[in-house]
């Protein structure tokens, strides 16, 4: 996998420190690393979010130790505000940040091209394209950031992290150092104006340096055949894979081809060499035209009538992962050439096929406390007289988002980590008069949720927060939170409560309950709802996996055939995935998947389910 | 030498379509082929549909199939398979597990579940050959349920597809499940093999009469 080759990579060059966020798809490489870290002496860690890794690993580098980073694209933004400051007074060990984006949204966040970081921050990045480049990449990244003491900046998308192909090692290196930090405000601090614009003008020159140095790099490949016919085709990142197969699949030679890896600094000179030898040029990258503007801009400077495939003419979608197939439209439009297709009656019974498929919504997995915290939630409101919409539940990052889905139809909104909270502030601003709930999990509080709690309690606003506490960071593959009491690599550590934190921000009514009981989680909503807020609710109980894994598991819960009137309210109230239905109606519990957590137990109005946590 | 060979795998989240993908490339890697894997999970841990895209060859490098050239479709679930039509084409041979894993939206009947019969004959209309397996049942032969997809990759090795060896399958198999595992996983990829065999004699007399 792209991200073990990465973890591979990190082992070759040395590195001494490795720390961040979990965030699909870039939560391998510290998993991965995690587990050997007696033999390679690393020090490993999951930071409680990415601005604080970053500045752990700049501080580590800062003082001549070769550190790394990882994060996902939506992670670079909350680490952005440290980055852009650490540039200017650079490093002294190796750092590098590797940022995963995710085009195509499969994690379920924005499309974001993270290449644009380059420009704000100033700072050089290799985008990779298969593992094996990935893995080379992390060593030249790091000789780099060491060479010119500057951070650098690792990218990948999806298709490259959890690709799975196989790799060359090579060895490892080792790297004495004795750790120091130079005692120099004129390059560590900003706070004055001439030394932040002397610093200012050194990264650029840095950058600038850099650019000449890797005008012959293995990271930028330029072949030009000898009976070039004037077409030219930049790629970049795993677009360069599905480039080489539909060059192989029709034979495409005599046109000159530019595998891109440093995306900044762009290596001109190499660009400029393929310019001046071609009269065509498509440019191969997924998500916006960040090389295909820098071609453009360039084609204007030589002065040459250049005709540009890309995303600007519309050849190739700003939207979505590319593949092979529509590499080989673009290749089609580019070399005039046809593409072979099924018949019209084949492709449309392919479409109706793929129609006829039911969707799989993402359900909460079988005894998820989440989900039975939202059937109380549900439970409450109607006690109250609340219809579905007299209620607003914001939403947050990670499983606890899954109660927008059917059947608790819950929370309203999912923006960013921690914004759950700000959010229903605001809305209580805007004069918003219905009970207004902000539902946010444990990991994400520690990581941006204190800050807005602290913003509710100053201002007194009337919002409950809901702390959905299942002591992991589980969406991203359970990843230990400071709710959990260990680390990632399993040591003991100190179970940071999140209750103690309510109260010392100043929310000075907090309830902490247990989800599997329905009744005082029900009571619980229903307290809060009646008073003035603002006021927390933590909901409390292992995630279900992870209780599943430590053997923490109950007995299945079990149906009486006779009692079960075929209601269905459990299916109904939870849609638990162990639940199925007979074809009289009736309901059935898999032994396989059913944890015992009970609460279909407390739901079912005849009593026909047994078993379980409290049955 | 092999230049592309695409085998699509489609399952639901905890059927095994990772592990099957992983022993297919685990021995494909131990015979020297090049190997490229990649997988669309987005959240498959809870039910999802995932497919993986398992390719081997001198001309694989991107981790996706080309639409409609899969050489063979491995479907761990009969609803995936009609999902994973557009990876499909004349060339395909699938093999498809029977039994479906209804979504809730099906159990609440807000939505009809296509016919086995029905995707089958969809299906045949589009590729070369397909063969549909009771699975599970087979599996609860071997052991625990969870070795369905070392029957469906027992009944791929009964084919007649000339690339994995059945012993390099088996090593694989043991490096990648645990080891109390090991044997139900052998013995699941064994009745898969027995039962192929049996639908292409089954198939050939029906061909010759």
């Amino acid at each position: 996998m792209g991200n073990e080759a990465i973890a591979r990579g990190a082992i070759e060059a040395d590195v001494r420190l490795v720390v961040g966020y979990p965030g699909t798809p870039s939560s391998e490489v510290i998993q991965t690393l995690l587990t050997m870290t007696e033999r390679s002496g690393m020090r490993v860690e999951w930071a409680v979010n990415e601005k604080v890794a970053v500045d752990i690993g700049a501080g580590a580098a800062m003082a001549g130790s070769r550190a790394l980073v990882t994060m996902k694209s939506a992670g670079l933004n909350v680490a952005s505000d440290s980055i852009v400051s650490i540039a200017y007074g650079g490093v002294d060990g190796g750092l590098v940040i590797y940022v995963a984006d995710d085009p195509a949204a499969h994690a379920g966040m924005e499309e974001q091209d993270s290449r644009f970081y380059t420009g704000i921050s100033l700072l050089p990045m290799i985008d990779v394209f298969d593992p094996q480049d990935a893995k080379d990449a992390v060593v030249e990244a790091f000789d780099l950031s060491e060479e010119f003491k500057i951070p650098v900046f690792l990218r990948s998308t999806t298709q490259v992290a959890h690709m799975r192909a196989d790799v060359m090692l090579g060895s490892i290196k080792r790297v004495q150092r004795r750790p120091e930090l130079q005692h120099d405000i004129k390059r560590y601090t900003r706070a004055s104006p001439a030394w932040c614009m002397e610093q200012h003008a050194l990264v650029n020159s840095k950058v600038e340096k850099m650019k000449s140095r890797l005008e012959s790099s293995r990271l930028n490949e330029l072949s030009i055949p000898q009976n070039c016919r004037g077409v030219g085709i930049v790629a970049s990142g795993v677009s360069w894979n599905y480039l080489r197969e539909v060059m192989n699949s029709y034979r495409v030679r005599n046109v000159a081809v530019l595998r891109l890896g440093m995306v900044n600094p762009l290596p001109e000179g190499v660009l400029r060499r393929l310019i001046t030898q071609v009269d065509r040029i498509l440019v191969l990258e997924e998500l916006e035209p960040f090389i295909e503007l820098r071609v453009k801009a360039m084609i204007a400077d030589i002065g040459k009538p250049i005709r540009l495939y890309g995303k600007c003419d519309n050849t190739l979608p700003r939207v979505g992962e590319y593949n092979y197939n529509v590499v080989e439209e673009a290749m089609s439009k580019l070399l005039r050439f046809e593409i072979a297709k099924e018949s019209f009656d084949i492709e449309k019974e392919k479409e109706q096929g793929r129609r006829l498929a039911p969707g799989r919504s993402l359900p909460f997995c079988p005894g998820c406390p989440h989900s039975a915290t939202y059937a109380a939630m549900r439970q409450a409101f109607r006690q109250l007289g609340y219809g579905q919409e007299d209620v607003i539940v914001t939403g947050d990052i990670g499983c606890t988002i899954l109660g927008m889905n059917p059947p608790f139809n819950m929370c309203w909104t999912e923006v960013s980590m921690g914004a759950s909270i700000g959010q229903a502030i605001g809305l209580r601003y805007a004069g918003i008069e219905k009970p207004i709930i902000a539902a946010i999990g444990d990991s994400t509080f520690f990581h941006a949720g204190i800050p807005p709690t602290i913003n509710t309690s100053w201002y007194k606003t009337d919002i409950v927060i809901a702390v959905l506490d299942n002591q992991i960071t589980a969406m991203t593959g359970h990843q230990p939170s400071p709710s959990s009491g260990y680390t990632g690599s399993g040591e003991k550590a100190p179970l940071i409560k999140i209750e103690k934190i309510l109260e010392a921000a100043g929310i000075e009514k907090v309830t902490v309950v247990d989800p599997y009981d329905l009744q005082k989680t029900k009571e619980a909503f229903v307290e809060a709802l009646k008073r003035k807020g603002p006021l927390a609710i933590i909901l409390r109980r292992m995630c279900a996996l992870v209780a599943r894994r430590m053997g923490l598991r109950e007995k299945p819960s079990t149906v009486e055939v006779k009692k079960c009137t075929g209601c269905q309210q459990c299916i109904r109230t939870l849609s638990c995935p162990s639940m199925s239905l007979l074809s009289d109606g009736k309901i059935i519990i898999d032994s396989g998947t059913c944890v015992g957590c009970g609460v279909c137990v407390q739901i079912c109005p005849s009593g026909a389910i047994m078993g379980g946590d409290r049955g | 030498m092999i230049n592309e060979y695409n085998i699509l795998i489609s399952s639901v989240g905890g059927q095994g379509g990772i592990t099957l993908a992983r022993v297919l490339s685990i021995t494909a890697l131990s015979q020297g082929l090049k190997v490229r894997v990649g997988e669309t999970l987005g959240m498959a841990q809870r039910g999802g549909s995932v497919q993986s895209h398992v390719r081997f060859g001198e001309n694989v490098y991107g981790p996706f199939i080309p639409y409609g050239k899969s050489d063979i479709l491995l479907s761990l679930e009969p609803s995936e398979a009609l999902r994973s039509t557009q990876y499909i084409g004349k060339k395909t041979k699938i093999i498809m597990n029977i039994v479906p894993i209804l979504p809730m939206s099906v159990l609440l009947k807000e939505v009809i579940f296509p016919e086995t019969d029905d995707i089958v004959e969809r299906l045949s209309g589009i590729v070369s050959a397909i063969y549909a397996i009771d699975a599970v049942e087979l599996a609860k032969n071997a052991g625990p349920v969870e070795c369905m997809n070392m029957v469906i990759l027992g009944a791929y090795m009964s084919l007649g597809e000339p690339i994995l060896t059945i012993s390099a399958v088996k090593e694989s198999i043991a490096r990648t499940v645990p080891s109390r595992f090991i044997k139900p996983n052998i013995k699941a990829l064994d009745m898969g093999m027995h039962k192929m065999k049996e639908l292409m004699k089954r198939r050939k007399q029906k061909s010759e009469i």
